[in-house]
């Protein structure tokens, strides 16, 4: 939660700044440059027709459904699969003792697996019963077990992990019993309270946090991408169509440029709260680790690089579409700016596999291109520092500051050339068409 | 209330788009702008709305430096039509009305009001993409005119339009005029422009050739006569006349052009000394004719 708290306070005091700057005397403001963020006004009608236009596409509604069926889908499948394992049912013939069935419950336990102890009349139903499946293993008077087929030794499946854990529960229970030991005493002596650990630093995050991240991860790459190129092909139409010329004939290109990503942004973030309540909604009905794993923080944290990480992207791709003479320019145009996303995401994806993030993903939490991605892996493995995300924030939002400045420079100029697809040395640093 | 281009230049590289342009469009008046292709007429309409960076020059509303509250109170219709293809026509024009300050409730209004005098009101829930070429453009003239617009600048207002759609048209320009707003429209089409227009300013090259009122401009210049005498065939009666050139025939009329040193006294009497005179009558230049001559 505080680095939420911290990246907010970093664009409070960049905007205080900004604002300040603007105030002052000393700086002169070009009339052509100035924007008054007055969102009940042009800036915000800009934004509400983005919005509206966007909600009521046909790309915008197929493409939610198609991912919140791949996130529940990624969310319930693995948690039945799980769910299916975790239950196991042990065949029991002959007597058992109730110290030993409470060994056997807690060996299953040991092993994140349920145990449901099932009476059996003879060794030859529980034969039956095996070959049918209705059980897993079969202990036999408290002396042996039965397994379908048998177990190798390096075998780590979940059916042979419980007739380990049994066979061994069993085993210790036995010959503490022979040893002339109680039953009670057995079942306290097989099962002793663990010892207290004391650490010398925090632990690292553990496996659940690293799912939380893995799905952040993609929620990240998917709608930068899809929302940059959303501003890329918005931009691209207002020229193509030209449209641009009517609405520039009373807006001023920073409040259209404003308008449009703010529109689009606000659109962008609503889906992914909506697809992590959906998402969380599930994973809670469910059980999945989706919901016992991750921390409202590091949720919040990942939300929070979607905003910074549009906020950086979606200048750039605005002022790509720029560019564009025709829609169809679009895609050429659209490439390279996905390459620094797609980089961040596969470096960071393949770091999060790793227990220990290299200085190369650190080095990458400190570029704003690629800070959205490696910041949330060094997150989810604990490996940040509250220092080094607010660090990573301010440096985003500063140079968020200044593409939004070159690009919306870019866009002024390159937008109401018409006729042909325009260069970018063209346009960067020279006067207004 | 007058909008006003002073000295505007604007160079391209080596090409001058606008060479001290200077013109008005005060409040009542429809103007015809002309010129070639090519002439400076768009970059000219494009420098009042700011979407061209001038080299030098103002453009001025009411003497004043025009500037983005300004220009919220004017209406342009651009060359290059303007419209979202896939929006509604009613959201699209609302849209644009409250882009110029207009509320909700009387954007939708205005909307209402103007579709159905445009002659779309039918269509008013279709998408753009999906109407006629010639409805586009009556849905961008509404686009002009929703907020009520002081000034009006329309880049070829009639472009693609049938002769029924001209005059529904020239009818509403007409009476916007006729309303106090000032119009200023450029076209190719010289008799419509005679018909519409109170005055015109033809360009060339960036530079004002020609100003002023139709009628005026249609009386400069050289004198021109059309004289009609019984049993003439080819007008030789007129020739070697002090100052007169035969320019031809026309059914059985001569046209004659009087420099200033001839006297339409002495035509009328050459005229009845050959014959009985059926027609004697002072010819106004065509617009065509004015226009040819400014930028030759």
């Amino acid at each position: 939660m505080r680095y939420v708290v911290l990246a907010v306070a970093a664009v409070l005091i960049a905007v205080r700044v900004w604002r300040r700057r603007r105030r002052s005397p000393g700086v002169r403001v070009r009339p052509r440059s100035r924007l008054r963020w007055d969102l009940g006004g042009v800036v915000g009608l800009v934004a509400e027709r983005e919005i509206r236009e966007r909600f009521r596409s046909r790309v915008f509604k197929v493409g939610t459904a198609v991912i919140l069926i791949v996130v529940a889908a990624g969310v319930v499948v693995p948690a039945l699969r799980h769910g299916h394992r975790a239950h196991e049912r042990v065949g029991v013939v002959g007597a058992l003792s109730g110290p030993l069935r409470t060994s056997l419950v807690s060996a299953g336990s040991a092993v994140g697996v349920q145990l449901t102890l099932v009476p059996e009349a003879s060794v030859a139903s529980a034969d039956a019963d095996l070959e049918a499946a209705s059980i897993d293993v079969a202990i036999v008077d408290a002396r042996r077990l039965i397994v379908d087929r048998a177990l190798p030794a390096g075998d780590t499946s979940g059916s042979a992990l419980v007739a380990r854990a049994i066979s061994g529960a069993v085993s210790l229970q036995g010959g503490l019993e022979a040893a002339g030991i109680p039953p009670s005493r057995a079942a306290a002596l097989a099962h002793p309270p663990p010892l207290p650990v004391t650490s010398l630093q925090p632990a690292r995050s553990n496996g659940t946090a690293r799912i939380t991240a893995l799905y952040g991860l993609i929620l990240l790459y998917v709608l930068l991408s899809q929302y940059g190129t959303w501003i890329m092909m918005g931009v691209a139409e207002e020229k193509a169509s030209r449209v641009v010329e009517v609405l520039l004939s009373t807006l001023r290109p920073p409040q259209l440029l404003a308008g449009k990503v703010i529109g689009i942004g606000t659109l962008a973030l609503a889906q992914a709260v909506t697809i992590v309540a959906v998402a969380f909604a599930l994973a809670a009905a469910v059980g999945s680790d989706l919901v016992r794993g991750a921390a409202p923080g590091e949720l919040l944290a990942i939300l929070a690089w979607l905003v910074l990480g549009y906020s950086f992207y979606c200048w750039v791709y605005a002022a790509g579409g720029a560019l564009a003479d025709r829609q169809e320019h679009v895609q050429t145009l659209a490439f390279p700016l996905q390459v620094p996303i797609l980089f961040g995401y596969i470096t960071s994806l393949t770091a999060l596999g790793s227990s220990n993030p290299s200085t190369f993903i650190h080095v990458l939490g400190y570029l704003p291109p690629t800070a959205p991605f490696a910041m949330s892996v060094l997150v989810a493995d604990g490996a940040a520092t509250w220092w080094s995300f607010a660090l990573s924030a301010a440096l985003t939002v500063a140079a968020t500051a200044g593409i939004a400045r070159l690009a919306a420079g870019v866009y002024a100029r390159a937008v109401l050339r018409t006729g042909r697809r325009v260069r970018v040395r063209e346009v960067l640093f020279r006067p207004p068409a | 209330m007058t909008l006003s281009l002073e000295n505007v230049c604007r160079r391209y590289g080596d090409v001058v788009a606008l060479d001290h342009l200077s013109l008005s469009v005060p409040s009542g008046q429809v103007v015809g702008f002309l010129g070639p292709n090519g002439a400076g007429k768009t970059t000219a309409m494009r420098a009042v709305f700011g979407l061209v960076a001038l080299d030098a020059g103002l453009v001025t509303w009411n003497g004043a430096p025009v500037g983005p509250e300004e220009r919220r109170r004017f209406g342009y219709m651009p060359e290059e039509r303007g419209l979202y293809p896939g929006m509604v026509v009613r959201e699209q024009i609302e849209y644009l009305a409250r882009l110029h300050g207009l509320g909700g409730t009387d954007a939708a209004r205005a909307t209402r009001s103007w579709l159905e005098q445009v002659g779309v009101a039918d269509r008013a829930e279709s998408k753009v993409e999906s109407l006629s070429l010639g409805n586009q453009q009556r849905v961008q003239l509404a686009a002009a005119l929703v907020h009520d617009p002081e000034v009006l600048v329309l880049d070829e207002p009639m472009s693609g339009l049938d002769p029924v759609g001209i005059d529904a048209v020239g009818e509403i320009l007409t009476k916007q005029a006729a309303a106090g707003r000032g119009v200023l429209f450029s076209s190719h089409q010289l008799d419509l422009v005679e018909h519409l227009c109170e005055s015109v300013a033809i360009i060339d090259h960036g530079r004002l050739v020609a100003e002023g009122r139709v009628d005026d401009l249609a009386r400069a210049g050289s004198s021109r006569l059309v004289v009609r005498v019984e049993g003439d065939a080819d007008g030789g009666w007129a020739r070697g006349l002090t100052g007169v050139t035969v320019s031809g025939m026309d059914g059985g009329a001569v046209r004659l052009v009087l420099d200033h040193e001839a006297s339409s006294q002495a035509v009328l009497e050459a005229a009845m000394r050959a014959g009985r005179v059926e027609q004697f009558g002072f010819e106004r230049r065509r617009l065509s004719e004015v226009f040819r001559e400014a930028v030759a």
